[in-house]
C-alpha cells in the first residue's frame, strides 16, 4: 500500500486549496444567494497578478499575497458599485447574466491584455521537494497549503466571532429581520462579495507555482467549486471545507487510478450527480430550497 | 399577422440579398447572421419560452457538429443523414438533462448545463479513435446537393434561411398553441401552474429535448458549411454564451428576438474582424469584452430586448395617436 | 366526494398535520378555521398532491389519490388556490384564465371563450386585457378564483381567498362564491376569520396545532368551547357577523 501516504498527503494539500476557492463562494453565495459565474475569472486574475510581479519585478508570491489582499478588496468593492448592487434582489437571469456578461468580459480582458499564451511562475520553492517517506510533495504546495488554511480559519474566526461577521450571519438567515434591524444590507452584500474575491484572489496568487496561467484557467476551477460548495452545503463554511477534502479525493484518487486526462470527466459527473441527487448537500439543509430540492 | 411583420421584412429582405448583392464575403455574413439567428432561437425555446436558461447548448450544436462530420467521413453517408442522426442525439442528451436537473432553478440549472458540455469536450477532444481527439475532423466538400456540397453561397443562404424560418414558426406555434400557453405558464409560475393541472415536468423536458433537436441541426449546417469541426470551438462556454447574447440582446421569449439579435451581433463582429484583421488575434478579445458588457446592461435595463422595447414604444406611440 | 383517513405530515422534527379524518360532499361547502400555524395550507397541500402524506390516506370519489402529482389531482376533478396569490403577471388576465381553460379543452379558441365566461361570472370582465401584475390584491384574488374556476373542477379548495379584501370586495366574492355553489360547485374554504366562514360554510371543520379539535355547524362551532379556547386571546374573532 504503497501510494496511500501519497494520496493521503496529496489530498490534504490540495484539499486546502479549494477550500479557499471554496470557502469565498460560499460566503458569496450563502450571504447573497447569487451564484457567482465569474468567480473562476478572480482566481485567473490572482494568477496573473502573482505571474506579472514575478515576471516584472522578480517579487515572490508570497510576497505578492500581502498587497493582493487589498487589492482584491479594491476590486471587489469596485465590482460590487459597478456590477452587482442591485443583483441580490432582481430575477434569476438577471442574476445569471450579469456574471456571467462579467465573466466573458474579464476572460477576455485578459486575453486582450496578456494574451493566450500559457505562462508559468516559477520560483525557487516550486522546484523544491520534500520528502516524508514514501510521499514526496512540492514546496510550494505545503505553502499554498498553511496559508490556505491559515486564512480559512482567520474567516471562520471572523464570521463567528466578530460583530461584522454576526451581522453578515443574520443577513443570511433572514434578510427582511436584519433589515427591520437596522442593518444595511447592501454594505453587507458588498463586504460579502469583497472578502468572496479576496479569499479566491488569493487562491489564485497561491496556485500560481502550480497550474499554469492563461486566460480561461478559471473556468475548469469555478466548476470545482461549486461541487465543493454543493457538496458542502450552501453557505456553510464548515461544509465548504469537508467538501474540499472530498473534491480533492476524489480527483487525487481518480488521477490514480484512471490517469489525469480523465479526472475533469470524474468532477464534472460529480457534479451534476450531487445537483441532481443532493442539492442540499451531504452535511446540510440551508440553500437547498433555492436550488429547487 | 401584423405580429410577423418584422419577421417578414427580416426574411424578405434575406431572401432577396442574393439577388441583388454577389460579393462573397457579404453573403457569407448574411449566412451567419441567419445561422446564428437560427441556434439562437433554437436555445429560445428553452430559455425564452421555457424559462429553462441553459449555458451548455453548445452540448447540442456539437453534437449536431460531430454527428455531421462523423457520417460524412467515417461512414461515408449524406451529412443529411448526419442532421438527422445528430437531432435524435441531441434529443436524446436533452431528454436526460431534462429530466435530471427538473427541479433545478434559475442559475443551478445553467451550472449543470456548463458541466454537461464541458463532459462533452472532453470525451470529443480525447477519443482518438473516433473523434480524432483535439485536432478536429475535416468536413470533406464533395459538390451535390445531397452531400450538402456548393460551391456558391447562394444555396447557403436560401438552406440557412429555410431554417431560420423553420425555427421561427416554431417559436410563433408557441405563442399560438395550447402546449405553448401551458409552458407560459409554466415559465410565469410553476407551482401555480402545476395546480392548474399543467403537467410542468413533462412540458420542460419536451421543450429542452424539443430546443436541443433543432440546436442540433444548426450545427450540422455549420459543420458542412464552415468545413471543420474543432472540439474545442464547438463545445465551448463561449458558444453557448453567445447563443444566450443574441435571443437576451433582441428578445427573450419573443420569435423574431433572436434574429434580430443575431442581426445585430454578428454584423458588428462581421464588420470588426473586416476592418482590422491585422489586430486579429487582440480584437477578438476586445467585442467579446464589449458582448460581456451588453449582457450585462441590457439584461438589467431592457431585459425585454431591442424587439420588446420597440414593441413597447410603439405601442405608447400608438395609443398616443389614437388619443 | 373527498375523503381525508388519519392523513399526517410531518417536518423533520415538526408535525404540521396530525391524524386528520374528515369528509366533504359533493356540492357542499365546507370551511376549514384554525388559528395561524394549524396546519390549514399544510393539509391543502397534501390533498392537493403538493405533499404526500406520512400516514393516512386522501380519497377522492373512492380513489386513494395520495402522493399523486398535483397537475394529476387537478385533472381527477380538484382545483386548489393559493394563499399567497401566484398569477402569471406577466400574462394578460385573459391568458391567465385561459391557461386554466386549457386543462380541459384542447382547442385555444374555445379556451378563450370558455375563458371569457369565466371572467364574466367572476366580474373581470374590465380586466380582461390588463397584465396580472398590474392588479391589486383584491383582483388578485378573484383571478385566483378565475383562474382555478376555468379548470371545470368538481372541487374547489380555496385557501384564505377572503384576506385582504375590504368589504365591498368581500361581498362580491362572498356573492361569487355562492352563485359557484348554487351551481353544484363543492367547495372547500380555509379562512382564518370566523366571520366570513359563518357566511359561507355549510360545515366547519377547526384544526389547532394540527389536529382536528372541533367539526360541525357554524353555529354549533361557535360556541364550542374547545374552539373558544384556541382563539383565547382572539374574540374579536369570534364575534358574530
Amino acid at each position: 500500500m504503497g501510494a496511500v501516504p501519497q494520496l493521503v498527503i496529496s489530498t490534504v494539500l490540495l484539499g486546502g486549496i479549494y477550500a479557499l476557492i471554496a470557502v469565498g463562494l460560499t460566503l458569496i453565495f450563502g450571504i447573497m444567494r447569487v451564484v457567482n459565474f465569474a468567480h473562476g475569472e478572480f482566481l485567473m486574475l490572482g494568477m496573473y497578478l502573482a505571474f506579472w510581479a514575478f515576471a516584472l519585478w522578480g517579487l515572490d508570491p508570497y510576497v505578492i499575497l500581502v498587497v493582493a489582499v487589498p487589492i482584491f478588496f479594491g476590486i471587489g468593492l469596485l465590482t460590487y458599485a459597478l456590477v452587482m448592487r442591485g443583483v441580490v434582489k432582481a430575477s434569476h437571469n438577471v442574476q445569471i447574466f450579469t456574471t456571467v456578461g462579467l465573466s466573458t468580459a474579464l476572460q477576455n480582458a485578459a486575453l486582450v491584455a496578456f494574451t493566450g499564451d500559457f505562462r508559468f511562475v516559477r520560483p525557487w520553492h516550486s522546484g523544491v521537494v520534500i520528502r516524508l517517506g514514501e510521499a514526496a510533495f512540492n514546496l510550494s504546495q505545503v505553502v499554498a497549503f498553511a496559508v490556505a488554511v491559515l486564512f480559512t480559519a482567520a474567516l471562520v474566526a471572523f464570521m463567528k466571532w466578530t460583530r461584522a461577521g454576526r451581522i453578515m450571519r443574520a443577513t443570511a438567515q433572514d434578510v427582511e429581520a436584519a433589515t427591520l434591524m437596522g442593518i444595511d444590507t447592501d454594505r453587507v452584500y458588498r463586504l460579502a462579495w469583497a472578502i468572496g474575491l479576496v479569499c479566491v484572489g488569493i487562491a489564485g496568487v497561491l496556485m500560481s507555482p502550480l497550474y499554469s496561467v492563461y486566460p480561461t484557467a478559471g473556468l475548469q476551477f469555478v466548476l470545482l467549486a461549486y461541487v465543493v460548495v454543493v457538496l458542502g452545503g450552501l453557505g456553510d463554511m464548515i461544509g465548504a471545507l469537508l467538501g474540499s477534502l472530498i473534491v480533492a479525493a476524489v480527483e487525487v484518487i481518480g488521477s490514480y487510478l484512471f490517469g489525469s486526462a480523465w479526472k475533469e470527466v470524474i468532477y464534472f459527473v460529480l457534479f451534476i450527480a450531487v445537483l441532481v441527487f443532493r442539492p442540499a448537500g451531504l452535511f446540510g439543509q440551508r440553500g437547498a430550497e433555492t436550488l429547487g430540492a | 399577422m401584423r405580429h410577423d411583420l418584422p419577421a417578414i421584412v427580416l426574411f424578405g429582405a434575406a431572401a432577396l440579398t442574393p439577388l441583388v448583392i454577389r460579393d462573397g464575403f457579404l453573403l457569407d455574413g448574411l449566412v451567419l447572421i441567419l445561422l446564428w439567428g437560427a441556434v439562437s432561437g433554437a436555445w429560445n425555446v428553452a430559455g425564452g419560452y421555457a424559462g429553462q436558461v441553459s449555458l451548455g447548448h453548445s452540448a447540442f450544436f456539437g453534437l449536431g457538429a460531430y454527428s455531421a462530420a462523423l457520417l460524412a467521413t467515417r461512414f461515408h453517408r449524406s451529412p443529411w443523414l448526419g442532421l438527422l442522426v445528430g437531432a435524435l442525439l441531441a434529443t436524446v442528451a436533452g431528454l436526460i438533462i431534462g429530466y435530471l436537473s427538473n427541479r433545478l432553478k434559475g442559475p443551478y440549472f445553467g451550472l449543470a448545463t456548463i458541466a454537461f458540455s464541458q463532459v462533452l469536450l472532453i470525451v470529443a477532444s480525447r477519443w482518438r479513435g473516433f473523434t480524432s481527439g483535439s485536432e478536429g475532423i475535416p468536413v470533406p466538400f464533395r459538390p451535390g446537393f445531397w452531400t450538402l456540397g456548393f460551391s456558391s453561397k447562394v444555396p447557403w443562404v436560401y438552406l440557412i434561411l429555410a431554417l431560420a424560418v423553420g425555427i421561427y414558426l416554431v417559436a410563433r406555434y408557441l405563442e399560438t398553441s395550447r402546449p405553448g400557453y401551458q409552458l407560459a405558464g409554466v415559465r410565469e409560475d410553476e407551482d401555480a401552474a402545476e395546480a392548474l393541472g399543467i403537467p410542468c415536468r413533462r412540458l420542460k423536458v419536451a421543450a429542452i429535448a424539443a430546443s436541443a433537436a433543432l440546436t442540433s441541426v444548426c450545427g450540422g449546417l455549420w459543420a458542412q458549411y464552415v468545413g471543420f469541426v474543432d472540439p474545442f470551438y464547438v463545445f465551448s462556454v463561449d458558444l453557448s454564451i453567445r447563443f444566450a447574447l443574441n435571443s437576451i440582446i433582441g428578445g427573450i421569449g419573443t420569435a423574431v428576438g433572436p434574429f434580430v439579435g443575431s442581426l445585430l451581433i454578428t454584423s458588428l463582429e462581421t464588420y470588426l474582424r473586416a476592418t482590422f484583421s491585422d489586430f486579429k488575434a487582440g480584437l477578438i478579445g476586445i467585442y467579446l469584452i464589449i458582448y460581456g458588457c451588453l449582457l450585462i446592461v441590457v439584461v438589467r435595463f431592457v431585459p425585454q430586448g431591442l424587439v420588446g422595447w420597440l414593441g413597447e414604444r410603439l405601442r405608447a406611440v400608438g395609443r398616443y395617436a389614437r388619443a | 366526494m373527498l375523503e381525508l383517513e388519519s392523513v399526517t405530515k410531518r417536518f423533520g422534527g415538526l408535525t404540521a398535520v396530525k391524524d386528520v379524518s374528515l369528509r366533504a360532499q359533493a356540492g357542499e361547502i365546507l370551511g376549514i378555521i384554525g388559528p395561524n400555524g394549524a396546519g390549514k395550507t399544510t393539509l391543502f397541500n397534501v390533498i392537493s398532491g403538493f405533499y404526500a402524506p406520512d400516514g393516512g390516506h386522501v380519497r377522492l370519489d373512492g380513489r386513494d389519490i395520495s402522493g399523486l402529482a398535483p397537475h394529476h389531482v387537478c385533472g381527477l376533478g380538484l382545483t386548489r388556490t393559493f394563499q399567497l396569490v401566484k398569477p402569471f403577471g406577466n400574462l394578460s388576465v385573459l391568458d391567465n384564465v385561459m391557461i386554466g381553460a386549457l386543462t380541459r379543452l384542447r382547442a385555444v379558441g374555445a379556451a378563450r371563450e370558455e375563458a371569457r365566461r369565466v371572467i364574466a361570472t367572476c366580474r373581470l370582465e374590465a380586466f380582461a386585457d390588463s397584465r396580472a401584475r398590474s392588479l391589486p390584491i383584491g383582483l388578485r384574488k378573484r383571478l385566483e378564483v378565475a383562474r382555478a374556476l376555468a379548470t371545470r373542477p368538481r372541487l374547489l379548495l380555496l385557501d384564505e381567498v377572503m384576506s385582504g379584501l375590504n368589504a365591498t370586495e368581500l361581498v362580491e366574492m362572498i356573492g361569487i362564491l355562492r352563485r359557484l355553489h348554487a351551481d353544484g360547485l363543492g367547495l372547500i374554504v380555509i379562512e382564518h376569520i370566523m366571520a366570513a366562514m359563518m357566511r359561507l360554510a355549510q360545515r366547519i371543520v377547526v384544526l389547532h396545532h394540527g389536529e382536528k379539535i372541533a367539526e360541525g355547524r357554524p353555529d354549533e362551532i361557535s360556541r364550542d368551547p374547545r374552539v373558544v379556547d384556541a382563539y383565547l386571546g382572539e374574540e374579536f374573532v369570534l364575534a358574530d357577523a
